[in-house]
C-alpha cells in the first residue's frame, strides 16, 4: 500500500470509529426499577450530583453514584449535565472539600457495579452506559 | 486600604520611636501584644486537642460504617512565579505579606506560592471534625505552616450545619479559597476586590443554613467570632465581635453571592499614633477619635454574580469597606471572562479600586503652639497625611490562559497591567524613594496548581 492511499483509509477509519464510540457511550441516568422515583430534570438530576441537595424532588433521601475518574461514561454525563470537563469538575470538587462544605459522591468502578449499587440502594441515583440499560433499572432522563 | 493599613504599621513605629524621646507617653504594647499570643497559644492547643481526640475515634469506629469514609486526606499547592516591571515597590496578593516581586525579587515565588494539607473525620453521619494546615509566605517572611481551617462540625438537618472552630470568612465568592489555585480561574483572584477586607478568618461559630425553593437553593451563612493577625510591621490587628452574613443562591449555572461584615478593629501599631494626638488637648482628642483605630467599628458590604455554563463563564463583584478611620473608605470592583477551548481555558478580567473619602486633613493647627510642641504637632501631622495619602487607587487589565495539561494540574500565564491613581501607591508596598505614584506596573505571573 502506498502513503498516499493509506492516508484516506486511515481517515475513513478514524471516522468511523469516532462514530462507534459516540453511539456506545452514550449515557442515560439511572434508579433501581423499584425507586419510586419516575423522573427528574436535567436541573434536578445535577443538583444531586453537584451535592446542592441529598433529596429527590419528592423529599426522599437522593444518593448519588458517581463512575471512576476518567471513564468515558463519568466525563461524558457531567459535560451533558453540568457542561463541566473533568478537570472542571475537579475544580468545582476542590472548592467544597477545601471549605468543609461536603465531599464528592461515592464512585464506583464501571456501570456494572453501578447497577449493582443501585439495586441493594433505593435511594440511590447513578449514570451507566444506555446499551446496559436492563430491567433492574429505570431510566430517568437521557441527559 | 491594604496600602493605607500598611503604611500605618511603619508610621506607627516611626511614632514610638519619636516617643522614646519622652516627649509623649507611651502605650505599653509590648505586654498586650505577648498576652494575647499566650491566649491564642492556648486556644490553638485546645482544638488540636479536641481534634485529635474526635480524629481518633473515628478512626476507631471506622470500620463499623461502610457508607461513607472516616478519614478523608487532601492537599492542594501552587508553585507561582512573578515579574513586576516597577522596581520601586512590591506587588504582592495578600495584605499580610512582608515582600514580593518588584524592589525585594525582580522574580518572586512569595507572591503565589502555597502548599497546603487537610484531613477530615468523618465521626458520625452528624459529626464531623476538619483541619487545614498550610505553609505560605507569613507576615514575618517565614514559611512556618499555619492552621487555616480547624473546626467541629455538627449537622443538624440536612439543611442546618453549625461549626466551632477556626473558619475562613465567605466575603467574596472565591474568599473561602483564595488559596486554592487549582479551584480558580485565574493566578490568584484580583487583588482589588480581595485586598478590601482585612480579615481572613475567625475563631468562632458559623452556622449554614440551605433553604430549597423550586430549583433555586439559597445557603445562608451566619458567622461570629474573632481574629488577632501579625502583620509585617510587627504589631498585630484585632478584629473583635467579627460578625458575618452570606448568602449564595445558586440555580443551574447562575449564581448570586452577597454579603454583610462587620467588626471591632483595633490596629495596635496606630495606637502610640493616637495616644500622641491625645496629648494635644481638645482639637487633638477630637483628631484621634476621627482617625483613630481603636476597638473602630468597620463595615464591608459585598455582591457578585457568576455565570457558569461550562464552556464558558462570565463574574463580576463590587465591594466596599468603610472604617470610619484614617484607614478610610475603599470600593474595589472586577469582572471577568474566559472560555474553554479543550484543555486551555483564556480569560480576560478588569478591576479597580478607589478611595471614597478624602486623602489628607489639616490635622492639628500649629501656629497655636509653642516651637518645641509645634516641632511634634508638625510630625504628627505628617504622620496622619502620610497614612491617608497612601489609599489604594488603581485599575487594572489582565489577560491569561489556564492549561489543564494532566489530570490534577494545572499551568496558568497571566500578564496583569496596573494603572495606579494619581498620587497613589495603588496596593504596591515596600516603596521606595525613587518610587514614581500615578505610574503603570506590568506584571507576568506563571504557576503550577495542583489538587490531591
Amino acid at each position: 500500500m502506498t502513503p498516499a492511499k493509506s492516508v484516506p483509509l486511515l481517515t475513513v477509519g478514524l471516522v468511523l470509529l469516532m462514530a462507534s464510540s459516540t453511539a456506545t457511550a452514550d449515557v442515560v441516568a439511572v434508579v433501581s426499577s423499584r425507586s419510586t422515583i419516575t423522573m427528574l430534570t436535567t436541573n434536578q438530576l445535577a443538583d444531586i450530583f453537584l451535592g446542592r441537595t441529598n433529596r429527590f424532588p419528592n423529599g426522599e433521601p437522593a444518593v448519588p453514584i458517581d463512575q471512576a475518574e476518567g471513564s468515558v461514561a463519568r466525563d461524558r454525563f457531567y459535560g451533558r449535565v453540568a457542561g463541566k470537563s473533568a478537570a472542571q469538575m475537579k475544580a468545582y470538587w476542590s472548592k467544597i472539600i477545601f471549605t468543609g462544605r461536603g465531599q464528592p459522591p461515592r464512585a464506583v468502578a464501571n456501570s456494572e457495579e453501578a447497577k449493582e449499587t443501585l439495586v441493594q440502594n433505593l435511594n440511590a441515583v447513578g449514570y451507566i452506559e444506555q446499551n446496559l440499560v436492563d430491567a433492574s433499572v429505570r431510566v430517568l432522563l437521557t441527559p | 486600604m491594604c496600602a493605607r493599613l500598611r503604611h500605618a504599621g511603619l508610621v506607627g513605629r516611626l511614632c514610638a520611636a519619636l516617643n522614646s524621646r519622652g516627649d509623649i507617653a507611651l502605650t505599653n504594647e509590648k505586654h498586650l501584644g505577648s498576652g494575647v499570643r499566650r491566649r491564642i497559644r492556648v486556644r490553638h492547643s485546645l482544638i488540636a486537642a479536641v481534634l485529635v481526640t474526635t480524629m481518633s475515634n473515628s478512626v476507631a469506629t471506622g470500620s463499623e460504617d461502610s457508607g461513607t469514609s472516616m478519614l478523608s486526606f487532601s492537599g492542594f499547592g501552587t508553585l507561582g512565579v512573578v515579574h513586576s516591571s516597577e522596581d520601586q515597590a512590591d506587588f504582592t496578593s495578600s495584605i499580610f505579606s512582608p515582600n514580593g516581586a518588584g524592589h525585594t525579587r525582580s522574580w518572586s515565588a512569595d507572591v503565589d506560592s502555597v502548599v497546603g494539607a487537610q484531613i477530615i473525620a468523618n465521626v458520625t453521619p452528624r459529626l464531623s471534625a476538619m483541619l487545614q494546615v498550610i505553609s505560605e509566605q507569613n507576615y514575618d517572611g517565614t514559611y512556618t505552616p499555619h492552621v487555616e481551617w480547624a473546626n467541629i462540625k455538627y449537622q443538624f438537618t440536612s439543611d442546618l450545619s453549625v461549626r466551632i472552630g477556626r473558619t475562613v470568612l465567605p466575603s467574596f465568592l472565591y474568599s473561602d479559597t483564595r488559596k486554592i489555585g487549582y479551584a480558580n480561574p485565574w493566578v490568584r483572584p484580583p487583588v482589588e476586590a480581595y485586598s478590601l477586607v482585612p480579615i481572613g478568618t475567625s475563631d468562632g461559630v458559623d452556622a449554614s443554613y440551605d433553604l430549597h425553593f423550586g430549583e433555586f437553593l439559597s445557603t445562608l451563612v451566619v458567622a461570629y467570632g474573632h481574629e488577632t493577625s501579625g502583620t509585617p510591621a510587627g504589631s498585630n490587628n484585632e478584629a473583635r465581635r467579627l460578625l458575618v452574613i452570606a448568602d449564595t443562591i445558586e440555580h443551574g449555572p447562575a449564581t448570586v453571592h452577597v454579603a454583610y461584615q462587620q467588626t471591632y478593629l483595633t490596629v495596635n501599631a496606630l495606637g502610640a499614633l493616637f495616644d500622641a494626638f491625645r496629648q494635644f488637648g481638645p482639637q487633638g482628642a477630637a483628631l484621634a477619635d476621627q482617625y483613630g483605630v481603636n476597638n473602630r467599628l468597620i463595615r464591608f458590604m459585598g455582591i457578585g454574580a457568576m455565570y457558569n455554563p461550562g464552556r464558558w463563564f462570565v463574574m463580576g463583584e463590587w465591594g466596599v469597606t468603610n472604617y470610619e478611620s484614617v484607614l478610610g473608605k475603599n470600593s474595589a470592583w472586577y469582572a471577568s471572562s474566559g472560555y474553554r477551548l479543550g484543555q486551555f481555558t483564556p480569560y480576560l478580567t478588569f478591576g479597580g479600586v478607589r478611595s471614597d473619602d478624602s486623602t489628607s486633613s489639616p490635622g492639628l493647627t500649629v501656629a497655636a503652639l509653642p516651637p518645641n510642641l509645634a516641632q511634634a504637632a508638625i510630625g504628627l501631622n505628617g504622620a496622619l497625611n502620610s497614612i491617608l495619602s497612601s489609599s489604594p487607587d488603581q485599575k487594572t487589565i489582565s489577560e491569561g490562559v489556564r492549561w489543564d495539561f494532566v489530570k490534577n494540574v494545572d499551568l496558568k500565564l497571566q500578564c496583569n497591567h496596573i494603572q495606579l491613581g494619581a498620587g497613589s501607591p495603588g496596593t504596591l508596598i515596600n516603596l521606595q524613594p525613587g518610587f514614581k505614584p500615578g505610574s503603570i506596573v506590568n506584571l507576568f505571573s506563571a504557576a503550577i496548581d495542583f489538587v490531591f
